[in-house]
């Protein structure tokens, strides 16, 4: 793990492309099963592929923290449980990302917050698989912010499997290789009853 | 093919030189050609024309690829509109413009015009054309056209004819929209939108002229008689140079015709929308001190410091955002100024300078105030894109719509 996630990153750097911030429900991210990294460089940004086929190294997500709780001695760092319709994002933010840090200790549970940040797949000792979200900046927003990011997430997600029936862009290949028994097309359900708990 | 009405013609022009040649030898040249070397009759019209010519040291009566058949010289002229690198012409046009030569070697360089387009001249030194003056029409025989720097050029030399044109015909330039411009030369109605400070002491004055479609650079670089355009004035510019660098072009207006213009233009185009959220903002944000020398204004580090002009005490103070705008498929460098951060972050410069004044953290409170503000917001910004920065000339908060949300509801809901 390296600190190249550092939100310092966006500076302006000749050839240099910000990776995108994709708009993705805590569903289908709990259901990532592969990473990969692209390029041998030691900076080459590491992906987790989402079921929905799409490459992601950058997430945007808007969701109520529920929880949070400081860990460690040493190296201090704070981990937090952000609910979405969908399920549950687990952020953390440690002495690597101080400022992102700095944020999630200040606020507040419960609030409507908004995370920027790089997803990373863990397997515990047992077996299973954690996605966990590595905070670059979290700030508190409103609720119109939280309905507008569930209409976009629910997009992206669409516009996603749309490109998955076509498909033939390289990252819906991957899929049919590591997440051979998923449908994607419960991804298209889950958007549904995603929008459906918006009140308008 | 009739021989004799071709040779008739022929001979006349040479003897409106002064010269007496037998149209019947001028026939047995024609038919040779077209009879035995199977020329097209009129490739042999100019075949023999030119050599007549060349007899008899003759300019202005030898003529360009395909002058067939009529009967008057102009024949084979060629708009200004349709004529490309690499080509030899002949063109008919008025001269709208004489700049100022850059080389020793030019003898004079202008602009010239038909109906149909404008042109940008060149005569060498060498070529000892006679000189053009400006407002009068001149035939071009056998000018060759190039290209530099993206841009054509007629090219006049030794083997050019230049002959007056002694009637002075109407010639109304039609403009161009903005969108349209490309390297050359080009008319435009236009509003000066936006004045920048002079960048260069021979530079009289800069700034964006725009219109309906879209809006460009413009450039008066000092000289006599040159006058600064009024901001928000709408102007007619015939005959601007259109250069191209790094992919943009800018007007230099220096040897334009411009007539001021009643009425206004609304101008909206020329500018990206884009939708996304402001998923980072750089250090360098907030409160900012600006360098106070003339033309300057560069950011001022910490320790007061500009890059160029060292430590600066009676620094200006700024408001600017410099950040990140995502859309989920690809992020946007953007730059936000002091207005459009007062209306986003709520925040006025006068706000912005007290609370740093009485806050322990300084100008770092200021920062961390806006970003709490705008961070992970959603966010339409309108702007300028230059070199894959966003300047942003209004940015607001999104709202939600609800048509959006039915028919995302539709959409996913629409396959089982």
């Amino acid at each position: 793990m390296s600190a190249f996630g550092a939100p310092s990153q966006g500076k302006r750097n000749g050839g240099f492309e910000r990776e995108p911030a994709r708009r993705v429900f805590a569903a289908e991210l709990r259901e990532c099963r592969y990473q990969f990294r692209e390029g041998d460089d030691e900076k080459s940004p590491t992906f987790v592929l989402l079921p929905t086929g799409e490459r992601c190294n950058r997430v945007f997500l808007v969701g109520t923290l529920t929880e949070k709780h400081r860990q460690g001695d040493q190296n201090i760092f704070y981990r937090g449980r952000v609910a979405d319709p969908t399920g549950t994002f687990f952020v953390m933010a440690g002495s690597y990302q101080p400022e992102a840090m700095q944020q999630l200790a200040k606020i507040e549970t419960p609030a409507f917050v908004a995370v920027v940040g790089k997803p990373n797949l863990y397997q515990t000792p047992d077996g299973a698989y954690l996605v966990s979200v590595r905070v670059e900046s979290i700030t508190v927003v409103d609720r119109e912010t939280r309905d507008l990011w569930i209409l976009d997430a629910a997009r992206s997600t669409l516009d996603r499997l749309d490109t998955c029936a076509a498909g033939t862009a390289p990252d819906t290949l991957r899929i049919k290789e590591h997440y051979p028994s998923l449908d994607p097309e419960t991804f298209r359900k889950m958007a549904y009853e995603a929008l459906a708990q918006v009140k308008i | 093919m009739d021989f004799s009405q071709t040779a008739e013609r022929i001979s006349s022009k040479i003897e409106q030189k002064g010269q007496t040649v037998d149209p019947k030898k001028i026939e047995v040249k024609l038919r040779r050609l077209v009879e035995e070397f199977g020329v097209q009759p009129a490739e042999a019209e100019r075949s023999v024309t030119n050599e007549l010519a060349k007899e008899f040291n003759l300019t202005g009566i030898g003529m360009t690829g395909g002058g067939a058949g009529g009967g008057t010289g102009s024949k084979g002229d060629r708009s200004i509109a349709d004529i490309a690198p690499g080509e030899w012409v002949t063109i008919e046009g008025k001269v709208v413009a004489i700049l100022s030569p850059g080389s020793p070697a030019i003898a004079q360089s202008g602009i010239i015009a038909d109906a149909t387009g404008a042109i940008r001249f060149v005569a060498w030194a060498k070529a000892n054309a006679p000189k053009m003056n400006e407002g009068a029409w001149y035939r071009i025989e056998s000018a060759v056209v190039d290209e530099f720097k993206g841009i054509s050029n007629l090219k006049i030399h030794s083997g050019t004819a230049i002959k007056p044109v002694d009637e002075d015909r109407p010639l109304i330039p039609s403009t161009a929209k903005i969108s349209e411009l490309g390297p050359g030369i080009g008319s435009v109605r236009a509003k000066v939108v936006q004045e920048w400070e002079t960048t260069h002491e021979r530079m009289l004055q800069s700034g964006i002229l725009g219109d309906e479609s879209g809006t460009v650079k413009f450039v008066i670089w000092k000289e006599a008689g040159k006058e600064k355009l009024a901001v928000g004035g709408v102007f007619t510019i015939f005959y601007a140079q259109v250069d191209e660098f790094n992919g943009r072009l800018s007007l230099n207006l220096s040897a334009a015709t411009i007539i001021q213009d009643d009425g206004d233009i609304i101008v909206t185009g020329g500018d990206s929308e884009m939708r996304g959220i402001i998923v980072q903002i750089a250090p360098g944000s907030g409160l900012i001190k600006r360098c106070p020398v003339e033309g300057c204004n560069r950011a001022l580090s910490r320790q007061n410091y500009c890059p160029v002009h060292e430590i600066q005490l009676k620094y200006v103070y700024d408001l600017r955002i410099k950040g990140w705008l995502d859309d989920g498929k690809k992020t946007y460098n953007m730059l936000l100024q002091r207005e459009v951060v007062e209306s986003l972050a709520g925040m006025t410069l006068d706000a912005a300078k007290e609370l740093a004044e009485n806050n322990p953290l300084g100008m770092d409170e200021v920062f961390l105030r806006m970003r709490d503000a705008i961070l992970g917001r959603y966010v339409l910004c309108r702007g300028r894109e230059i070199d894959n920065r966003l300047l942003v000339r209004s940015c607001e908060r999104l709202k939600m719509e609800t048509g959006e949300h039915a028919a995302l509801l539709n959409r996913a809901g629409g396959v089982p």
